[in-house]
């Protein structure tokens, strides 16, 4: 398990530090999952150990941003302020966004049926 | 009198460590993790939202400051920035599905991003929204830990961007089945991309229920939408502002 956590700390000291020395857009972690998917697409497996800290820390990702999300309480005047506008941009969003994409595949499955 | 001082003593003290913040955070995710379990994974009941609700409302009532709080609680979101790497693991596991079907996949990830941020910004600002409001709604349906992490690179509020992610799973997990019925979408992985694109992990976790193949799709989906968010929308950003 402990190995598991070095190698997940490891990438993710690499991609902080690409991400300060040539990316700075983009967030260090997220360089350090694209090292690590990369690395892993190499191998052609996941090592049990890594496997076991990688679930451990998905299974719980909910309660990871549980802190951050506390803040809220910092917003909740300008929150009922806009109240209107964030039910409806959040749900109408996401049923566009949903109702797109779902769409796309469908397209995609006709046209290959018309192909065959 | 002396007793009810040496209370007032250890209280000040354990509230001066971590110990409370971590305490109640873990207790209330737990809370959560047992009602969304025993309700069957009903979106409703997400363990985060009611776990927020809770710490929000214990620490008003001991009079506990939220910085005061996050300090201490500060241990937990440091994990976020690992559980952001191990993100890699599932979306290894979920290549293998992309192979054959890396056109239509992509396609539609790229067509549910771009509808995703259009539409949500989009309605904000017609309605008038405030601007923080709008700059944090631009990573809302990406994963929350990446998303939080776009929002700091942007310069939006990561917290605000955090609720309307957990806020976009919840509604995408409520609603994607009557979407996709009333769209005759059959195939499982057909059905569960679009809620991966749309609901990210919130979304893949109630489309894991339904089907093995729904999840597994839904899951790589929000992992593709985590690496390409990152990547387009600080440009996306900086173009409208």
């Amino acid at each position: 398990m402990l190995s598991g956590l070095i190698q997940i700390l490891l990438f993710q000291s690499l991609g902080e530090v690409i991400s300060k020395l040539l990316l700075p857009s983009l967030p260090g972690p997220v360089i350090g999952l694209a090292l690590l998917l990369c690395w892993l697409i190499i191998r052609k497996e996941i090592n049990p150990s890594l496997a076991l800290v990688g679930d451990a820390l998905s299974q719980y990702l909910g309660l990871l941003f549980v802190p951050a999300a506390v803040g809220v309480v910092l917003f909740l005047p300008q929150l009922k302020e806009n109240f209107v506008s964030i039910v409806c941009a959040l749900i109408g969003s996401v049923m566009l966004t949903i109702a797109g994409s779902a769409l796309v595949l469908k397209a995609f499955g006709h046209w290959k049926k018309l192909n065959d | 009198m002396i007793e009810q001082n040496s209370i007032t003593e250890i209280w000040v003290y354990l509230s001066g460590s971590p110990l409370v913040a971590l305490f109640i955070t873990l207790v209330a995710y737990q809370i959560g993790l047992t009602a969304y379990q025993r309700t069957k994974r009903n979106p409703l009941a997400n363990p985060v939202a009611i776990a927020v609700i809770l710490v929000a409302t214990f620490t008003h009532l001991i009079d506990m400051p939220y910085d005061k709080y996050f300090q201490g609680a500060q241990f937990i979101h440091f994990l976020l920035g690992s559980a952001t790497v191990a993100l890699a693991i599932p979306i290894y596991r979920g290549v293998g599905s992309l192979k054959n079907r890396a056109i239509p996949l992509l396609t539609a990830l790229l067509t549910g991003g771009a509808i995703a941020i259009a539409s949500g910004v989009g309605i904000a600002t017609l309605l008038g929204a405030d601007k923080n409001i709008i700059g944090a709604l631009y990573s809302k349906s990406v994963t929350a830990p990446i998303a939080m992490g776009i929002a700091d690179r942007i310069g939006t509020s990561p917290t605000l961007t955090a609720i309307f992610a957990v806020c976009t799973g919840i509604l995408g997990a409520i609603l994607a089945p009557t979407i996709l019925n009333l769209l005759r979408i059959k195939p499982w992985w057909q059905r569960g991309f679009p809620i991966g694109v749309a609901a990210h992990g919130i979304g893949a976790s109630s489309a894991f229920s339904i089907s093995a193949e729904a999840g597994t799709y839904a899951s790589l989906a929000m992992g593709l939408h985590g690496i390409l968010g990152s990547i387009a929308i600080p440009f996306i950003y900086k173009l409208f502002n």
